[in-house]
């Protein structure tokens, strides 16, 4: 490739506090449309704003998180312009003096680990939601307010696989702090990329492009791939990049033409007078730090630590309720590394053919690890689990009663057992090992089946197997 | 003919507790004077409403001397279910859904609402002439030539009227101090944050203070009590104790050191108003205080007018972004969200209210923000820093209320002159420092109203009402109305 892509993004975290930013409105994002509303939501003359504190403990959170200089005084601006989505006719948002600055996160590219800057995360609020029709606009105020942080990057990643991770790690971050859902295809976590392209080793900066829109991170990756490739090609048919916002258009793989620049808007920001600058006691701003939930990568390191792979570690994380499930089992003094398989692969096909989440399931998670500790102990094949398993999830009982219900028991792998029953088996079949000799190979397979049935299934059928053509060589 | 409302509170208390008289007494006589008014005071008068409450209101409550008290609030705060228009076509129709906080506090207390009060239209102005409504006249004028002043000047008119105990108002650069000065009134505002501003519609909030006229100090002492102390709603309200305002009255002002500022006076052209202005200042020397004139430094007073206008034009601007048509308020159809607004807009508001939106729209941005914005800014700060360092010194601010009587209507001022750019316009002093400050008749001029003003340090309210009480000792010009002047009792 000939050109250097210089990527910065903005992203914005929908926070999931109780009320909103600057009202007693409840902030639920369930409700029928206009009914999570007080008049300042709706900016009937004489309110006034009211700071939440609760959003500001969360900020102070998710600025730690990304190692940024948080200020012990908050500041908030007004920034002016009109738009039917802006019921008081200006936000109220943190210009001059964000609550945190400048600050990294690292990602991970293949073994080595990136460090992205972080120039600053601030506060500020929602505005309403427009659903448009052919000719007309409906307007719902349950958004209007809502508290947001917006963090935004240093022009430091360079291709989509860097952005992807860059999001993937702040999803991270504002997830596990519980800060906030996270959820892009949600709105909860809206991205826009600034993207610019310049030959390698050439200072400035080309000319920016902003694509917006981008409702999976994976569509992150492709989006800006493709205008990579998109811009790479016309500027090496001489064209010149247009100052333009493009969204991305996910059936066609491709970012098209929203609107082009024009002079940039002129916000007017000045204080906010009706907040006076709020001093926050060192006490507060460690308390919030000190109350955050455990993170992503310190969870990702503990899981490792309890033997499960990387990969193992990731599935289980990348939800958080699957997490927080998985780390109530621990307790009960588990195998977690079991816990995990089951988890995996069994909790998750049930899941995902009863629809349900795993918030629904009625087995408790000490079950869970409760089942791993049979398994150990009585040597039950991890097939016999999951048999347990599925019948503690579809009927919602203990693993005691599940087991005894499907008349589990331990397998017999005891030689001089399995031996008798080889012995006997073969006895009464003479005809098979003849077959089996001559090369039948489903002989075998019939001569299992009968030592499984004088055992009553007990049997370790691979035992079964080996001491079988053991015994029938000796014949 | 005199009335009960043409007295001070205290008294009209003491008469409701003795049963000689009762709410309902007061709100009668309330509403007769408020439909007699010929000075175009009100928005809307409350007629059934009040009657009502005055009528349920029968056990005098003897520690509450606001009970039953008949009042009157200016149309720029909200009144839950009451049409609140600001005097402006742009809020034509709108119901609030909720009561401002004053307003709260003062149903708690058992006043009751007569009429919400006509003013300059948003509160932008001070002459009372802009209103939707169509201007203000002085009750000291039956010819109706002279103004009350402004920007609460239907509040300043119907207590002038004697239609009201008290009378609510909102003081941005001096809009309630003003108008008392021009009727005759008690005109107070107290430090910034004293009293909530929670349903009171911002003109330039960093500026704004809810204020009130009465009859006498000794009201505005009590009337504090109710009105003042934190509001949740109000995140700018402070949590500092309220005091017991009353107490202080008889405090008297032995050792006290006033001062006035030179350049003040010295621009002063009415004659009238100098020798009565010098003379109280040997009452107050009698009485054991100190008198000093202070320079100020012209440059700094000549800097209030544009500061003033740069900040609450720019800080309006955006107050009144919201003001749009889509949410409340005459809608109209467009193509486009912009052409909706633009109509509400442009048939909305007046031509002085659009000027004012230009101007402080121009000094927010950002090619002018540094030249005309910050540094009305700076201005500010210097001005107060000035200020207080002068009330490190003395305890009060002793000056003028305005340069002399109300003026006529169309009476043009040169606004360049020093008289027009400091004498008219130095009690926005207590704006941009957030201080109490109290404005009380001096002495009547050709049968009209000289006012004069006190200011003093942030929170000490107390002191202020001793000053003022025993100013107004000297004057003895307490429970003025124009029904008095004409009954010859002043």
């Amino acid at each position: 490739m000939n050109f250097e892509a210089v990527i910065g993004l903005e992203i914005h975290v929908e926070m999931k506090t109780r009320s909103k930013m600057f009202s007693s409105s409840p902030n639920s994002f369930s409700r029928a449309v206009n009914t999570e509303v007080t008049p300042f939501d709706l900016a009937f003359p004489g309110t006034m704003p009211r700071l939440n504190k609760e959003a500001v403990r969360m900020a102070i959170r998710v600025a730690n998180a990304l190692h940024m200089t948080i200020d012990h005084e908050l500041h908030f601006d007004r920034k002016n312009y009109f738009y039917p989505d802006l019921p008081k006719g200006f936000q109220i948002t943190q210009q001059r003096r964000p609550i945190g600055s400048d600050g990294y996160l690292e990602i991970r590219k293949g073994n080595e680990k990136k460090r992205i800057g972080i120039e600053r995360i601030h506060m500020e609020e929602d505005t309403c939601k427009q659903t448009h029709f052919v000719d007309y606009t409906l307007l719902d105020y349950n958004r209007a307010g809502v508290p947001l942080v917006e963090i935004v990057s240093r022009p430091e990643m360079h291709d989509g696989y860097e952005a992807m991770k860059y999001v993937e790690a702040i999803r991270n971050i504002v997830v596990y702090s519980g800060t906030s859902d996270g959820k892009m295809e949600e709105g909860s976590l809206r991205v826009d990329v600034n993207i610019s392209l310049r030959p390698y080793g050439q200072k400035e900066f080309g000319t920016k492009v902003e694509i917006k829109n981008l409702n999976s991170i994976k569509n992150i990756q492709d989006a800006i791939d493709f205008e990579i490739e998109r811009q790479s090609k016309a500027l090496l048919s001489g064209e010149k990049i247009r100052q333009e916002t493009r969204r991305y258009d996910e059936s066609k793989g491709a970012t098209v033409l929203m609107r082009v620049k024009t002079d940039a808007v002129d916000y007017k920001y000045f204080p906010e007078p009706n907040l006076v600058p709020i001093r926050l006691s060192d006490a507060f701003v460690q308390d919030a730090i000190d109350t955050c939930p455990e993170l992503y990568d310190s969870k990702f390191e503990r899981y490792l630590q309890m033997g499960l792979t990387e990969k193992d570690a990731e599935i289980i994380l990348s939800d958080p309720a699957m997490a927080s499930y998985f780390e109530a089992a621990a307790p009960s003094g588990a195998d977690m590394k079991e816990v995990a398989n089951f988890l995996i692969v069994e909790v998750n096909s049930y899941l995902n053919k009863t629809g349900k989440g795993i918030k629904e399931i009625k087995m408790p998670a000490t079950e869970l690890g409760k089942l791993t500790l049979i398994l150990k102990k009585e040597k039950l094949t991890h097939k016999q689990g999951a048999d347990i398993l599925f019948k503690c999830l579809e009927d919602g009982i203990g693993v005691e009663e599940a087991k005894k219900a499907l008349h589990i028991e331990a397998m017999v792998d005891d030689e001089g057992a399995i031996l008798a029953f080889v012995t006997e088996a073969l006895d009464k079949n003479p005809q098979s090992i003849a077959d089996y000799k001559a090369g039948k190979d489903r002989a075998i397979s019939f001569l299992v089946g009968q030592v499984m049935k004088l055992s009553k299934g007990k049997a370790k059928p691979s035992a079964v197997m080996a001491k079988l053509k053991e015994e029938i060589a000796k014949r | 003919m005199m009335g009960y409302l043409d007295k001070g509170m205290k008294e009209l208390h003491e008469l409701l507790v003795m049963k000689k008289i009762t709410p309902l007494d007061l709100a009668k006589e309330a509403i007769e004077r408020a439909k007699a008014d010929s000075c175009n005071s009100f928005e809307k008068i409350l007629e059934q409403e009040a009657l009502d409450e005055a009528a349920r209101l029968t056990e005098p409550e003897e520690d509450n001397i606001l009970w039953g008290l008949p009042y009157i609030a200016k149309d720029n705060f909200s009144t839950k279910g009451i049409e609140t228009t600001a005097s402006s076509n742009v809020l034509k129709g709108y119901v609030p859904l909720f009561d401002a906080s004053v307003i709260s506090r003062l149903k708690e207390r058992k006043c009751v609402l007569i009429a919400k009060s006509s003013m300059d239209e948003l509160a932008m102005g001070g002459t009372g002439t802009t209103s939707h409504i169509g201007k203000a006249y002085n009750p000291y004028d039956p010819s109706h030539e002279r103004m009350v002043g402004g920007s609460s000047s239907g509040s300043a008119a119907a207590m002038a009227e004697g239609i009201a105990a008290f009378a609510l108002g909102s003081d941005t650069g001096d809009s309630v101090r003003k108008p008392a000065s021009y009727a005759g009134l008690v005109g107070m505002k107290p430090s910034w944050g004293r009293i909530s501003r929670y349903g009171l519609f911002p003109f330039a909030p960093s500026l704004d203070h809810v204020g009130y006229f009465t009859r006498d100090v000794e009201g505005a002492a009590y009337l504090l009590e109710a009105l003042a102390g934190h509001d949740d709603m109000d995140s700018t309200s402070s949590y500092r104790p309220v005091e017991a305002y009353h107490e202080y009255l008889n405090k008297g002002i032995a050792e006290k050191k006033f001062c006035y500022f030179k350049e003040i006076v010295d621009s002063l052209s009415d004659e009238e108003m100098k020798k009565k202005f010098f003379a109280s200042l040997e009452e107050l020397k009698k009485k054991g205080a100190s008198v000093e004139e202070v320079a100020f430094g012209l440059d700094l007073l000549r800097a209030i007018y544009p500061a003033y206008m740069v900040i609450s034009c720019a800080e309006a601007t955006s107050n009144d972004a919201n003001l749009d048509g889509i949410k409340f308020g005459p809608y109209y159809e467009g193509k486009t969200y912009q052409e909706s607004m633009n109509e509400a807009r442009t048939r909305g508001f007046s031509e002085l209210i659009k000027r004012r939106f230009v101007i402080g729209s121009y000094c927010l941005m950002r090619e002018n923000q540094e030249e005309l914005f910050l540094r009305a800014q700076r201005l500010r700060h210097m001005i107060v820093d000035r200020l207080n360092a002068i009330l490190r010194e003395y305890d009060f601010v002793y000056l003028p209320a305005a340069p002399g009587i109300a003026p006529r209507f169309g009476e043009s001022s040169d606004k360049l002159s020093s008289e027009y750019l400091i004498d008219d316009n130095h009690l926005a002093l207590g704006n941009f420092a957030g201080l109490p400050s109290i404005t009380l008749p001096l002495a009547l001029e050709e049968g009209y109203p000289l006012g004069v003003n006190l200011m003093g340090r942030a929170y000490e309210e107390g002191e202020l009402f001793a000053a003022a009480k025993a100013l107004e000792d000297i004057t003895g010009l307490s429970g003025l109305s124009a029904i008095n002047k004409k009954e010859g009792r002043l």
